[in-house]
């Protein structure tokens, strides 16, 4: 038996075997108990799950749960009310929160009866109980071995004693790390598994936004779209978007498309340019801190292939990847991918999809290309 | 406070000058850094088009050989959307209402790119 977290690309590297302890390594800037809110929401159809909470209400925490369009139909350990002296009626009660005893009496009864239990969180039980509760957090990944069962929690990384936070990775067999990037005009959040003690997986981190309803989604901020005029950049582009807007005049892009994509798990930004050279100073000013580019190309006119090449130059030059979506390929004399990298000398590795952006053909094998790129 | 904080706190700030009704901070290249706009914007779109006009205005104005552009300001009858450079990297736009204060928003406006440019730096 294994879990799934329900986090996009994490899910797609590892499956989480039963008897493991997994922790969302929370930075204090972000708000990340969405993660495990997430974890919750994948499994609690699949199997018997249970949430344990410290830190708000168990009527906070299912409007939490509504505010993301999903439900708590599993039984909550209530390690709140008691603390504020409010009554509870959730099944499992813990009156004394602040008893490190009696919490990990009822905690280890809820790994016994259930197959996921998630704790939100270890750090406000490290701020109630003190450190020794890291002791019993390792005898409950201990239990959970035994019971067949998986333990996830959210662990806020405040500036603890260094060595309660080595106490803390050391329990944990996977660690998905949520921070805050700030890297040139790129402000946002990221998470990532740093940790898995079990298998092999490469380690990446990955941005995201969090999304109500919805939850979380790993976020590329910009893919561009380039090629020739006329090569079906525009009409690409709103095959894939949910959402799209272009500035068309006279029947051709003039400034840029624009695209909203919500695709695998994935939001991504799309950005298309116009394809004449007059408006190539834009091209440049908007190409900046592209992920990755996508180059459309009219397969039955190769006379346009120089151009493509061009602006292929033009905005991967530091290394960007990229694919070609040899576009039109309904027409009866479009040209064969193969013969396409022939003519543009391009290497055997870049990939060439052939897609039909018109009928919407093949859009989504050209965004699963280069998304498999960018994952590496 | 971190960065995007300390970036929410001055579109904030402008908000609080009454004629504002929403207001962004976009990279160059077209990326939302931070906003104040009200949830049924596509705020990304709206930012992506705004780099775009800024860009396009100051290609053009130095193609004509006039140097760079202080701002590109927008006239319709449902507002005004005024965006001008704040630091190299980053551009602010703000939309108000018909009726602002032209003179006072402008003056703001200023302020608040200066600030965002020390930020960013
Ligand atoms: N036959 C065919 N025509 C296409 C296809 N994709 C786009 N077109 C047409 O090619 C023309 C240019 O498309 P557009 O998306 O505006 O090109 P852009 O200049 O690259 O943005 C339009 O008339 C489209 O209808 C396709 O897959 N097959
Ligand atoms: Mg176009």
């Amino acid at each position: 038996m294994s879990i799934k977290l329900g986090i996009p690309v994490i899910d797609d590297v590892i499956d989480i075997p039963t008897g493991k302890v997994v922790t969302y390594c929370v930075d204090p800037e972000v708000e990340g108990d969405v993660f495990l809110m997430q974890t919750l929401h994948e499994n609690s159809e699949k199997c018997k799950c249970t949430l344990v909470i410290t830190n708000m209400s168990p009527m906070v925490a299912r409007n939490r749960f509504k505010e993301f369009g999903w439900n708590i139909n599993f039984p909550i350990v209530d390690a709140y009310s008691g603390l504020v002296g409010d009554l509870s009626n959730e099944k499992y009660v813990v009156k004394d929160p602040s008893n490190a005893e009696e919490l990990s009496k009822i905690v280890e009864d809820a790994i016994k009866e259930n197959d996921l239990v998630a704790i939100n969180s270890l750090s406000t039980m490290i701020d109630l109980c003190g450190e020794r509760i890291v002791e019993y957090f390792k005898s409950w990944g201990k239990l959970a071995t035994i019971n067949n069962s998986v333990l996830v929690v959210n662990f806020v990384a405040w500036p603890y004693d260094e060595k309660i936070i080595n106490a803390v990775k050391a329990c944990s067999n996977a660690i998905v790390k949520i921070g805050g990037v700030h890297h040139r005009v790129i402000i946002g959040q990221y998470y990532g598994l740093v940790k898995v003690d079990w298998t092999e997986v490469k380690k990446k981190l990955i941005l995201f936004k969090v999304i109500k309803p919805g939850g979380v989604r790993a976020y590329i901020p910009k893919i561009l779209v380039t090629g020739p005029y006329n090569a079906g950049k525009t009409t690409f582009i709103h095959a894939i978007s949910n959402k799209a807007v272009s500035v068309d005049r006279l029947g051709t892009t003039v400034a840029l498309d624009h695209g909203y994509v919500e695709y695998k798990g994935f939001t991504i930004d799309i950005f298309g340019t116009p394809g004449q050279e007059r408006f190539d100073p834009l091209l440049k000013m908007l190409g900046g801190e592209a992920f990755g580019v996508i180059v459309v190309v009219d397969s039955t006119k190769p006379e346009d292939f120089p151009r493509a090449k061009e602006m292929l130059e033009k905005t991967t030059k530091f290394g960007l990847p990229y694919v070609i979506a040899a576009n039109k390929q309904d027409l009866p004399n479009a040209l064969h991918p193969e013969e396409i990298r022939k003519r543009m000398s391009l290497p055997t590795n870049t990939p060439i999809i052939s897609m039909s952006a018109i009928n919407g053909e093949g859009v989504y094998d050209v965004l699963d290309a280069l998304l498999k790129i960018l994952l590496g | 406070m971190n960065i995007k904080e300390m970036l929410e706190k001055i579109l904030k700030d402008l908000r609080a000058v009454g004629d504002v009704d929403a207001s962004a901070i976009v990279s160059r290249d077209g990326l939302l850094i931070a906003a104040d706009i009200p949830q049924n914007i596509n705020a990304e779109a709206f930012a992506a088009m705004t780099a775009a006009m800024l860009g396009a205005a100051e290609t053009a104005t130095s193609e004509l050989g006039k140097g760079v552009p202080d701002r590109v300001i927008v006239e319709g009858k449902e507002g005004k959307i005024i965006a001008t450079g704040a630091g190299s990297k980053a551009l602010l736009v703000v939309m108000t209402n018909p009726k602002a204060n032209l003179g006072l928003v402008l003056f703001k406006i200023g302020k608040a790119s200066d600030k965002i440019k020390e930020v960013l730096k």
